[in-house]
């Protein structure tokens, strides 16, 4: 099991930085998934009773320069971690202004991704950073917990509007009332509502556009035929909700929202 | 006492205030002939922290209380015990203390136990500030820079870009050193097979120092928390930062110098706990019978500011604070705890009443000669059977030597 890899280009490590610090304010510990081409944060908490569930998919071209990666075996050939994001979010936090970041899996005393950075000084060779950051291997066996999740069938699919504003409604919001209610059509119309025995708070959003879904097998989901205006509502927590739109610091171009009814 | 602080200078006294409060909850105002000293130690007795301002810092220094009518001669302000909680939000934001506080008048009111900050402000607002303070010996950590092989010497700036890589909550840090080499490691206690922190070392060229003198091959862990203080101050007064050090065990001093200011913050560091207490003994005895030589030299070569040159040899081991849990560890612990207190100042008519201020075991200590005094320190370590659990020692020690009490030492006020 072997893993090396590179960023020399600031920018690139900058926007890698940026996701680190999105993921680490969205969960304690997380697995990061590694492949050929690509990295993977995963985070999957049981679902059931309200937890946050994550895939984050990243092409590992877009930020590293160099990449090498060998998994635990021939015909697997991935590496399974679990580690604190908010280790490796710290560790590139002072990292900005680095002539180079390498990143490599060691295992010393026990299994560890060694970070190391090469900043730039004043005197004839640059001074290095090292972050030893503890990770544990998961084994083969528990792969299967991590798959990537399916978009399930739902009634609306939305853009979202500027995260921004939404964040800073949803935090107001979050002081009146413990659960949201967003209701969406297939007309491009948003709304978010908190609904208390005081006092009831709706903020509406037009023209957000809906995404098209190219449904994969032909067969009809539960949106095609659905009439444009009415709308599909779901109840949710609101820290939850706020916490993943605090934890943004990424800009995306586009967000989706998808609901479905039960 | 009283004094007078003009705007510019209310910032670097501020982050002085802030670096005591980063060592301790109380701290001593120490007013004396040259100055004014800040002199905190933290309950372990573990770090000492040290701020002097010499008068031309002040746009008026004074520091002779007004004679009492019984009274022949002036009498030398007392030293004054504020709590850090008390002066903090005098000094809270430093950075807006330059752009509204016009100046700042510090005055001492022996009488009444009183001492009063007052900042005059921009239009005309004055914020008075009346605290009351506790009289205090003044506590003297005893360490000879100059002993100490490896002298390092950088800008604060570097300091801090070297520290800023670590997190906030990275309680110790390891310094180690040899010709060639600077490296500052987190250390953690941890032992185990599967760490669960994260572990950063920060590696650099000699070449990044000012100065960099490596006589000896050491690696030193003391506490980042309380260092931080001292970095922020020097960050204020933009004046090198320099580090004396020895081997493992013995202290480390972060210090800085300048025209108007000196300070210095001499922290414990982990002693190597392979290093036999045997061997370490003949040396300490030798150290402490050489230095109380040049104690008395060098505090007749300068007054106020520098240090005694007494060496000390703090043994600092939170493990044995833990371990140790029979009977003989903990009245030598509060023994030696007990003992600052006695560590007196001579000032005028109160050097007597010192001693019976203190603690009932620490009285007996102070009766005894200098060198049992320290023998006690460290005699009590020699007679413990249990060579591996380390005793504390406390940095601050009696600085006047047997012969020199009762005499008017205000000139060996170190």
């Amino acid at each position: 099991m072997r893993f090396r890899a590179k960023i020399v280009d600031l920018a690139c490590l900058n926007h890698f930085s940026r996701v680190i610090n999105t993921i680490a304010k969205l969960a304690k510990t997380c697995t990061l998934r590694l492949t050929v081409n690509k990295l993977y944060f995963i985070l999957s908490d049981r679902v059931a009773n309200g937890g946050v569930s994550m895939w984050c998919e990243l092409c590992q071209g877009n930020f590293f320069d160099e990449f090498q990666m060998e998994g635990v075996a021939a015909d697997h050939n991935e590496i399974y971690l679990e580690l604190m994001p908010e280790n490796l979010s710290r560790a590139l936090k002072t990292a900005q202004n680095a002539k180079a970041v390498k990143i490599k899996l060691t295992n010393k005393h026990s299994p560890c991704l060694k970070v190391a950075v090469e900043l730039p000084s004043l005197s004839s060779s640059s001074r290095i950073v090292t972050h030893d950051i503890p990770v544990r291997v998961i084994p083969r066996r528990l792969w299967n917990d991590f798959r990537e999740p399916v978009v399930p069938d739902f009634d609306v699919s939305i853009y979202l509007p500027v995260l921004k504003t939404m964040k800073s409604i949803v935090e107001r919001m979050k002081n009146l009332s413990n659960y949201i209610v967003i209701e969406a059509n297939l007309s491009g119309e948003m709304n978010l509502k908190i609904e208390t025995d005081v006092v009831s708070v709706t903020t509406h959003f037009k023209d957000l556009g809906n995404p098209p879904w190219a449904s994969e097998d032909g067969c009809q989901s539960s949106a095609q035929g659905r009439d444009l205006q009415s709308m599909a509502e779901v109840r949710i927590d609101i820290k939850k909700l706020q916490q993943l739109l605090v934890g943004q610091q990424v800009n995306p171009t586009k967000a989706l929202c998808t609901g479905l009814v039960p | 006492m009283k004094c007078v602080i003009g705007g510019t200078h209310l910032r670097v006294f501020g982050r002085a205030v802030h670096a005591m409060a980063r060592v301790s909850d109380e701290f001593c105002f120490d007013p004396i002939d040259k100055g004014l000293a800040l002199r905190s130690v933290n309950s372990s007795r573990s770090a000492y922290a040290y701020v002097f301002f010499s008068s031309m810092f002040f746009q008026h220094y004074c520091c002779t209380a007004a004679p009492q009518p019984c009274q022949k001669e002036r009498q030398l302000s007392l030293a004054c015990k504020l709590i850090i909680k008390s002066v903090l939000p005098i000094f809270r934001c430093v950075n807006m203390l330059e752009r509204h506080v016009e100046k700042c008048n510090i005055y001492t009111n022996a009488k009444d136990h009183h001492i009063t900050f007052q900042l005059l402000c921009r239009n005309g607002i004055v914020k008075t500030h009346n605290l009351a303070f506790q009289e205090c010996d003044p506590l003297q950590a005893v360490f000879a820079k100059h002993l100490c092989p490896n002298v390092l010497r950088a800008h604060s700036r570097l300091l801090a870009d070297i520290m800023v890589h670590f997190p906030t909550s990275q309680e110790e840090v390891t310094l180690s050193v040899t010709p060639t080499r600077v490296c500052f490691k987190s250390y953690t206690e941890e032992n185990t097979d599967f760490p669960k922190t994260m572990v950063t070392e920060i590696q650099l060229n000699p070449d990044e120092f000012d100065f960099f003198q490596v006589g000896v091959d050491s690696e030193v862990t003391f506490c980042l928390r309380e260092l931080r203080g001292l970095l922020a101050f020097s960050e204020a007064t933009s004046v090198s930062v320099s580090i004396h050090f020895d081997t493992p065990g013995k202290p480390v001093a972060f210090s800085i110098e300048d025209v108007v200011l000196e300070a210095s913050f001499i922290l414990a560091t982990l002693s190597d706990s392979r290093s036999e207490m045997a061997s370490q003994e003949p040396a300490c005895f030798s150290q402490m019978q050489e230095s109380s030589k040049t104690c008395t030299d060098k505090s007749i070569d300068k007054d106020g500011g520098a240090e005694a040159a007494a060496s000390k040899k703090p043994r600092w081991n939170r493990q044995a604070q833990n371990t140790v849990s029979g009977a003989p560890a903990s009245p030598l612990a509060k023994q030696v705890r007990s003992v600052p207190t006695v560590s007196y100042r001579d000032t005028a008519g109160t050097g007597g009443t010192a001693a019976t201020k203190a603690d009932d075991r620490a009285v007996l200590e102070a009766e005894s000669p200098y060198h049992k005094f320290h023998s006690l320190f460290f005699g009590a370590v020699s007679f413990k059977e249990d060579a591996t659990s380390h005793t504390f020692h406390s940095l601050a020690t009696a600085s006047d030597t047997e012969e020199d009490f009762g005499k008017t030492q205000s000139s060996q006020v170190l």
